[in-house]
């Protein structure tokens, strides 16, 4: 008899926890609570770098007065890129904690597993740090979720109208990886191609999961094409260069994806200028670049130097994820604004539904933060750049994906 | 000496009893963790019965729990069966992959087993993506709020009693892990218990013995299996997702690491190891969260419990007992 009294308490004790008591989960007179995961541990917890760079202008803006009065806490926790683990912790943030919103958790996967049950939830998935066309095609079935960069589809667009304009009659290689990740960048090159004098001849996937790309970069040589586009993670696109120089390749021209585009890898590529097949690389770029050297005197550039002096201390600030971090973090903060003094989950929602954010100072400037009706895509402008004696340079004005 | 086994059977019955009225002790999300510790425990009590008594190492458990979850996953999504219909279901499918697993494999040995089972869990995740169309690729399967999963949706009225997800899970997972830890008991007691160990301990002595090497191993392989099949199967209800990175190839390992912390070849210390497998990261994650700094403080302290207690936590209990029986024993001036 204890046994089952104690299962109906336990039972009703669960339920009464669920119940809201009229405020919103997650928000106080002085504080608003937002969580979020991140790969902390395994390979891919470079990107733990967003969460410190978004942690780090949260810091920031609560010393400034926070969003009105309110200070932003915001906890993440690890997920190790692995999505049962995301939705484990994405359930403690919750369920546990109470935070008011997820905010800017990276991975494709990761968001995927939790998407249906925050929206089923109702609770914000704020500017999801992943280019799946999914998060702004979707937003009808979703609309609690909301994705932030641009898409790799619109990415891969860009690259196509650059090739059709300026190398015309050119035959294309592309290396890619074997998911949703390398398949829109690929849909979208060829989306940018189409109607245009430059073909692609030859496309080789590789897995996340080999550890050389090298039979592959063989293969995309012995096609005959004079462009390569490596549509690749950090590690592979590195690989592949050192492959695609081994054989003595030389195409005319060389496409990066922005993900594997950092200056660290790229650096890294040429093995200090010798790899002759780096420099020329065109990639595009819509986040400040820390390591420009046009750009140190700007004042942007000077903020995120601060902050990240301030509030990450150690971390190395020429890291592009930080920037990341910061720009997703300052738009946050602009929409919690415009959801107003009193904060709910459908206030927050309803502002990002038409929301225009211009003036990001961790963004290139001109680039707007805009979603209207059906566009749910918050970031479509970029630039391209290439890779010139050890950095980058932009050129041209920015690229905006068209609205489909 | 008749009564040592009614006092195990009373402690079993106490500890059970915890079980059943943790819930009310602790908050809606910690239900939900020891959920997932019943469902870990469901796996290292089948990876025990492996590695542990037949004597055969898998560092390919992780794949067999993702032939369980999706088994479960496919049935819900697809062909409309409720979640608890697909946990026998996911069983027989895990079993008999065991067993197909099993025939080759009972030909191999020590550190070639090994590699062939680490074979299974490199490939799974891939060959999961390869079959886009079956099993939903790369982007997974989504199972939260569909019919057939049970209170994801509303909560689930039983004998009167309202359970919620976290609740229903704890309980499912938790039936379960326990009727699976006595079916162990059970078989390794017998017969079939005897046959493994005899294995394990000299290939030669048993089959002399008159046992059939390989009908032995492949049984060890498919009931082993099927335990890891119901776990993925919970899995898959409990997480209401599954994609080829939930069963990457670091569960294999952390289910190696989990009988390595309870003690291999023996039933007393597996729900420590657990334990371990759902709270070691998360609290190696609060000592802190400098870049890299959650896995250093596991390994740390992954190595420090195998040189403290090289038997798992079933060594400790094993020398505890012997300490009092000891003291017991010890006849008085």
């Amino acid at each position: 008899m204890a046994l089952i009294a104690a299962l109906a308490f336990s039972v009703t004790a669960a339920v009464a926890g669920t119940v809201r008591s009229g405020t919103e989960p997650g928000v106080a007179v002085d504080s608003i609570v937002l969580g979020g995961t991140a790969p902390l541990t395994g390979a891919a917890s470079r990107y733990a770098a967003v969460a410190r760079g978004a942690w780090a202008y949260f810091q920031y803006a609560n010393n400034r007065g926070g969003v009105y009065g309110r200070k932003i806490h915001y906890r993440y926790v690890d997920d190790g890129d692995n999505p049962a683990i995301t939705v484990t912790a994405t359930r403690q943030l919750i369920q546990q904690d109470k935070v008011f919103a997820i905010f800017n958790s990276p991975g494709t996967a990761t968001n995927l597993a939790v998407r249906g049950e925050l929206n089923g939830g109702k609770v914000p998935q704020l500017f999801v740090a992943s280019g799946a066309t999914t998060w702004g095609r979707d937003y009808g079935q979703y609309p609690y979720t909301s994705g932030f960069q641009p898409t790799y589809q619109a990415e891969g667009w860009v690259y196509g109208k650059y090739l059709a304009r300026t190398a015309s009659g050119s035959r294309v290689a592309v290396l890619f990886e074997n998911d949703d990740y390398g398949k829109d960048l690929l849909g979208g090159l060829k989306r940018g191609l189409e109607r245009s004098r430059v073909k692609v001849i030859a496309a080789e996937a590789y897995e996340v999961t080999s550890t050389d790309v090298a039979s592959q970069i063989a293969k995309l040589r012995a096609s005959g094409a004079d462009t390569l586009v490596l549509f690749a993670t950090p590690t592979f696109a590195i690989q592949a260069y050192q492959a695609a120089n081994r054989i003595g390749w030389k195409p005319k021209h060389v496409v990066t994806n922005a993900a594997a585009a950092a200056s660290a890898s790229m650096q890294a590529a040429s093995f200090g200028g010798r790899n002759r097949l780096v420099n020329g690389t065109i990639s595009i770029q819509f986040l400040r670049d820390p390591t420009d050297l046009r750009s140190r005197k700007d004042p942007a550039t000077g903020l995120y130097r601060r902050i990240m002096k301030q509030y990450a201390p150690g971390a190395n600030a020429d890291d592009p994820l930080y920037v990341y971090g910061m720009a997703a973090a300052w738009t946050a903060v602009e929409a919690l604004k415009k959801a107003g003094k009193d904060l709910t989950r459908a206030s927050l929602v309803a502002a990002l539904d038409t929301f225009t954010a211009m003036g990001n100072p961790f963004l290139l400037p001109g680039i707007v933060v805009k979603t209207a009706g059906k566009d749910h895509d918050p970031i479509e402008q970029m630039l391209l750049r290439r890779w010139q004696n050890g950095s980058w340079k932009a050129f041209g004005g920015l690229w905006a994906y068209p609205a489909s | 000496m008749r009564r040592e086994p009614l006092r195990a059977l009373a402690l079993f019955a106490a500890l059970a009893a915890v079980v059943f009225v943790l819930p009310a002790f602790v908050n809606d999300f910690r239900a939900q963790q020891f959920a997932y510790v019943g469902i870990y425990l469901v796996a290292l009590t089948g990876l025990n019965i492996l590695t542990g008594y037949a004597g055969q190492i898998s560092l390919g458990h992780g794949a067999f729990m993702a032939i369980g979850g999706y088994t479960a996953s496919i049935l819900m999504i697809d062909h409309g069966v409720r979640d608890i219909a697909t946990i026998p279901l996911a069983i027989i499918v895990t079993g008999i992959a065991g067993v197909l697993f099993g025939l080759p494999a009972a030909r191999l040995s020590g550190l070639y087993l090994a590699l062939a089972t680490f074979a299974i869990a490199v490939a799974a995740p891939a060959t999961i993506k390869r079959f886009e169309g079956f099993t939903g690729g790369g982007t997974g399967v989504n199972l939260f709020g569909i019919p057939e999963l049970t209170a994801s949706d509303a909560p689930l009225q039983l004998f009167g009693f309202e359970l919620d997800f976290n609740n229903w899970i704890y309980y499912l997972s938790w039936t379960i892990a326990i009727a699976g830890y006595v079916l162990a008991w059970l078989i390794l007691r017998g017969r079939t218990g005897r046959a493994f160990r005899a294995v394990r301990d000299s290939e030669i002595a048993a089959v002399s013995s008159g046992i059939s090497l390989t009908r032995t191993k492949v049984l060890a392989f498919g009931i082993s299996a099927a335990y890891a099949g119901a776990a993925g199967a919970l899995f898959a209800v409990a997480t209401a997702f599954v994609n080829p990175d939930t069963f990457p190839v670091t569960l294999s390992i952390f289910l190696l690491v989990g009988i390595v912390v309870s003690g291999i070849g023996s039933l007393q210390g597996l729900v420590a190891g657990a334990v371990f497998i759902v709270f070691m990261p998360l609290w190696a994650q609060t000592v802190s969260k400098s870049p890299g700094a959650p896995f250093v403080v596991y390994g740390g302290v992954l190595i420090v419990l195998v040189l403290v207690l090289p038997g798992g936590v079933a060594g400790l209990i094993a020398s505890a007992r012997r300490l009092t029986r000891r003291r017991q024993d010890f006849p008085k001036p």
